[in-house]
């Protein structure tokens, strides 16, 4: 199997997991930045999760204070996902090659740092989702 | 004594591969305004068959003397060089100078315990005399002034029904023998050649460096599985943000390392922190000897560090 075949496997693993098993919507496969410029180290998967899946600690504390926790927790937000193998290693280097293909998202306040999920896949098929930001960011109380 | 600024630069003595501070006062200095609070490993001399509570010295991690020695704050002090030549046979001069010093401690040991004794008697009487608010107050001011505290208080004393220490307590000398916990005098001055040799700099430098440039506190990471807890403020009123591991620039990172990282730290409501200093494509062959790199670069603290943070996702 050429690597080429083996990422986009790698990359229908999570993207049908995560349509069937997560029921995100509106999924999209980018191998180029949305600008169309820089071309992603690897493919990448954008979606909206059924529901609010990212809160900033900050934001939290905010949305506690003024009662609209509720509220925010359904107002979906676009995430970015990146493919991977359990048996696979990464780099420094190339996470933050990932990132810096990344734009910005608008949505995003001045000073956050953006953020992706980091799709593991396990050779049963099981796939498991981290968040991994680009910079210190302080862990969310839950 | 413990409100005083430490002479700068502060000594770190460094003792078969381990930096230690033995000074109360500088490691009050540093906690406060440097972020460094290490843990204590000596024994109480008060509680000695016992390990949960420890005393002076504290050792500090070779990050957090480098970050010191970096920042001009401290000096390395080779001790088993150092105390040799410096002690065994001190010239008339340093030998009158260390006296002096202790007799100095000694003065000041007197006087503060003196004020201590004083300030008891004072607030004893003072609490005889709770109901009267007035003669309170005075009694409060009067610790103050130096000259009329005796009599006011054995006024008090007299009239008070309520039973005392008796005050027959003989007048304290004008000098103790104190024993110091530091060489004190002898140590200085600190010496003049450039120190920074005796460091080794361990290869999370750079991560440690950019961490406590923010303002975070490092701890040993053991407990959590990483190189260094990082604490947002003093560890003493704050839980730990990150678990952070360093790796360098193009190390090949296990993602199961970062799977077992991120579900701990989550567990224990952490972040996990990996970073390492930037690396530009080029230079890829120095990575080969990067032990010696580290040490030659350590003098350029301001290494550009990239980090990530990783969450469990919850899905």
């Amino acid at each position: 199997m050429t690597h080429q075949d083996y990422i986009s496997d790698l990359v229908s693993v999570v993207f049908e997991n995560l349509e069937n098993q997560h029921d995100w919507t509106s999924l999209e496969t980018h191998t180029h930045s949305s600008s169309g410029k820089i071309s992603h180290p690897r493919p990448l998967i954008s979606g909206f999760p059924p529901r609010r899946i990212y809160i900033h600690p900050d934001d939290q504390i905010e949305m506690i204070r003024n009662n609209t926790m509720g509220a925010a927790e359904q107002k979906s937000e676009l995430e970015w996902v990146l493919p991977t193998n359990l048996n696979e290693n990464v780099t420094l280097d190339f996470l933050s090659q990932v990132f810096d293909s990344m734009e910005r998202p608008e949505s995003l306040p001045e000073g956050r740092a953006k953020r992706l999920v980091l799709a593991v896949v396990h050779d049963d098929s099981t796939v498991v989702y981290y968040f991994v930001h680009d910079g210190i960011v302080k862990p969310r109380q839950n | 004594m413990a409100s005083e600024t430490p002479k700068l630069p502060i000594r770190i003595s460094k003792v078969t591969d381990r930096y230690l501070l033995f000074d109360i006062d500088d490691v009050m200095y540093l906690r406060r305004n440097h972020n460094i609070c290490s843990p204590f490993v000596g024994t109480m001399p008060q509680a000695p068959s016992q390990s949960v509570f420890m005393s002076l010295p504290i050792e500090l991690m070779a990050e957090e003397a480098t970050v010191l020695v970096e920042k001009g704050v401290a000096y390395i002090a080779d001790d088993s060089v150092f105390h040799p030549s410096r002690i065994v046979s001190p010239d008339a001069a340093s030998r009158n100078a260390y006296l002096q010093d202790l007799r100095r401690d000694g003065t000041r040991a007197a006087a503060a315990a003196r004020e201590l004794a004083e300030y008891k008697k004072a607030n004893a009487a003072s609490k005889g005399k709770g109901k009267k608010k007035d003669k309170k107050l005075d009694s409060g001011s009067a610790i103050d002034k130096d000259g009329p505290v005796s009599e006011e208080i054995s006024l008090f004393d007299s009239s008070s029904t309520r039973e005392t220490k008796p005050k027959a307590e003989p007048r304290a000398p004008d000098v103790w023998a104190v024993t110091p916990a530091t060489s004190g005098a002898l140590l200085t001055p600190p010496p003049e050649e450039d120190t920074s040799a005796l460091l080794d700099v361990p290869a999370g430098y750079p991560l440690y460096a950019h961490l406590h440039e923010n303002g975070y506190f490092m701890m040993p990471g053991l407990r959590f599985g990483c190189d260094y807890n990082v604490y947002p403020g003093d560890p003493l009123r704050f839980h730990s943000h990150f678990q952070a591991t360093h790796y360098a620039w193009n190390e090949e990172i296990s993602l199961l390392d970062l799977v077992t990282g991120g579900r701990l730290g989550t567990n224990v409501k952490k972040s996990y922190l990996i970073g390492g200093a930037i690396r530009s494509g080029n230079d890829k062959e120095e990575e080969a000897d990067e032990k010696e790199s580290h040490v030659k670069n350590k003098a350029s603290s301001k290494t550009p560090v990239r980090a990530f943070s990783i969450e469990w996702a919850a899905m």
